[in-house]
């Protein structure tokens, strides 16, 4: 998908629909939506969603995987993962290592897997038998969370023992490092220096919402503030160019300001991974 | 699996609290984290509902509708990985356990399902018709009939009166719903009795106009006839114009 280096994507909405096929609207490298939210739709929306894909590279950021629940993976739902990966070829399926089911009920939303050896291992397991049967390696992003449970490791050893052990890629959120390391009083930077930044397929950049002075919540619904584009700027610098993603999900800004962030990054991300503005730097 | 016991168990505990707010004790947790998993997943639905019915929220009280969104929460695993599919299974819930009779509001169920089958209708993959003739004869030849349609049954006419009003109109009421091609806009058909079954012939036995007529005659009697054929012949014009019947198939009877 990767046209040159730098790729800039933007979550693809419905809110926000016309703009991405609008002249003069927003024209991201990429689109990135959650397979959920599509599979079998028909209709209007399903007419939307061909003409975008017809226009923009397609990456897959799915909510329902669930790869950290102790039951069995809903086979019938990756099997129409696959299929629509097939039908709008696309680069990436990415989902989240936390989980969203339990005791056979979904609940919508990311829970935190507790940071502990068992869990490892059954995560391990599952993303492996999860990759066989897709045929393709999958990317798992490192969630905020409010609390962990019963943490018997940190996070960093979590994340980076799950992609060594089970081959899986990681999608960096940088927005959800400076989340945790602010709820969870830790150093951003020492965990960014702690991943396995080699393993990263593709970043996200988000805003999100101080609810109280001590606590942060990830809610996609704000800009990104400086302190994250400063995370991202330091992370960046580690890495090779990867794609990356401006994840913005509800209280919708005027699309210049879209525009404007995404510029931003696509600023940040020059200046770290474009040789010869590196080398003018080095004069 | 792999987790151990312990492990499960503390995932149970925390889900449970999610979904029910049952004081539990995890140790080793942040308890205002703890209590924003609960509030945002519950928000979730919540939203989900408020956006999907909102006729059934605005003809509720607030603590009934805080009622339903918690023991539907709590009690109802829900099945469908997609989260805009749900509201189908809230209408379900709520439907089997009666609430409509508890709020005395008993055309709840109808409404639901009345406010579902719209998002049905909007959503539902697209249904290619058979390749068809646009001329023919509408009495005998088979209609190609727009596949993308729910048809209902109501006992309160929510789609007609004022959910309350239709208390004072029970009766058996079909509702058509389906998605105009031109444009993709839900349309909703009031079908009287009749209609409903010769709409159901034509669309789910592939008859034509003149083999259920000739069916009906056989049991009715024949000075009702001239009057049915009319009314069946107008109803199926209309049925064109509105585009649920689309044309003709290209079927050779011999
Ligand atoms: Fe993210």
């Amino acid at each position: 998908m990767v046209k040159e280096d730098i790729n800039i994507g933007l979550g693809f909405r419905r809110e926000i629909a016309g703009n991405f096929l609008e002249e003069g609207g927003l024209h991201p490298d990429f689109i990135e939506v959650a397979p959920e939210n599509w599979i079998d739709m028909g209709g209007y929306w399903g007419d939307v969603f061909k003409k975008v894909t017809d226009k923009y590279p397609l990456i897959l950021h799915g909510l329902s995987l669930s790869i950290g629940s102790p039951e069995e993976p809903d086979w019938a739902f990756l099997k129409k993962v696959k299929q629509f990966i097939k039908d709008y070829h696309v680069a990436v399926y990415s989902d989240h290592l936390t989980f969203a089911k339990m005791d056979n009920a979904h609940l919508y939303d990311l829970l935190p897997i507790p940071f502990r050896e068992d869990a490892v291992k059954h995560v391990v397991q599952r993303i492996k038998e999860v990759q066989d049967f897709l045929e393709r390696p999958l990317t798992l992003e490192n969630a905020s969370y409010y609390t962990s449970v019963a943490a018997e490791m940190t996070e960093q050893q979590f994340i980076s023992s799950i992609v060594e052990e089970s081959g899986c890629n990681l999608l960096l959120d940088v927005n959800n490092v400076y989340v945790n390391a602010f709820n969870h009083k830790y150093d951003a930077r020492e965990f960014i220096d702690a991943m396995p930044l080699g393993r990263v397929t593709y970043i996200h950049m988000a805003g999100h919402y101080k609810i109280q002075p001590d606590l942060i919540i990830d809610t996609h619904g704000e800009a990104i503030i400086d302190p994250v584009f400063d995370l991202f700027d330091y992370t960046i610098e580690k890495m090779a160019p990867v794609p990356v993603l401006l994840e913005r999900d509800f209280n919708f800004p005027e699309m210049e300001e879209l525009k404007t962030e995404m510029d931003k990054l696509r600023t940040i991300c020059k200046k770290n991974w474009t040789s010869d503005v590196v080398q003018q730097g080095n004069i | 699996m792999l987790y151990s016991k312990e492990t499960y168990k503390l995932q149970q505990e925390f889900t449970r609290w999610c979904r029910t707010g049952e004081e539990i004790h995890l140790e080793n947790t942040r308890p205002e984290g703890l209590k924003q998993y609960r509030r945002l997943l519950r928000n979730n639905i919540n939203n989900t509902m408020k956006q999907a019915f909102p006729i059934a929220v605005s003809i509720l009280s607030e603590k009934e509708w805080a009622t339903l969104i918690d023991d539907f929460f709590a009690g109802h695993d829900a099945q469908t990985f997609q989260v805009w599919k749900l509201p189908f299974e809230f209408y379900q819930f709520v439907s089997k356990q009666s609430y409509g009779i508890t709020f005395k509001k008993p055309y709840l169920s109808d409404l639901l399902h009345f406010e579902w089958i719209e998002i049905d209708v909007h959503t539902m993959p697209d249904q290619i018709p058979e390749p068809f003739k646009k001329k023919g004869d509408p009495k005998k030849d088979r209609i190609e009939v727009n596949k993308e349609y729910r048809l209902i049954k109501l006992n309160f006419p929510v789609h007609l009166y004022a959910a309350e009003e239709s208390k004072n109109h029970t009766g058996n009421y079909f509702l058509l719903a389906y998605r105009h091609p031109d444009n993709f806009e839900v349309r909703f058909v009031d079908l009287p009795a009749l209609h409903t079954l010769f709409f159901e012939k034509i669309a789910q036995e592939g008859k034509s106009v003149q083999e259920i007529l000739k069916e009906i005659g056989e049991a009715s009697s024949p000075e009702l006839m001239p009057e049915i054929e009319k009314n069946i012949s107008k109803f199926v014009e209309t049925m064109f114009d509105q585009k649920i019947f689309l044309g003709y198939q290209h079927i050779y009877k011999n």
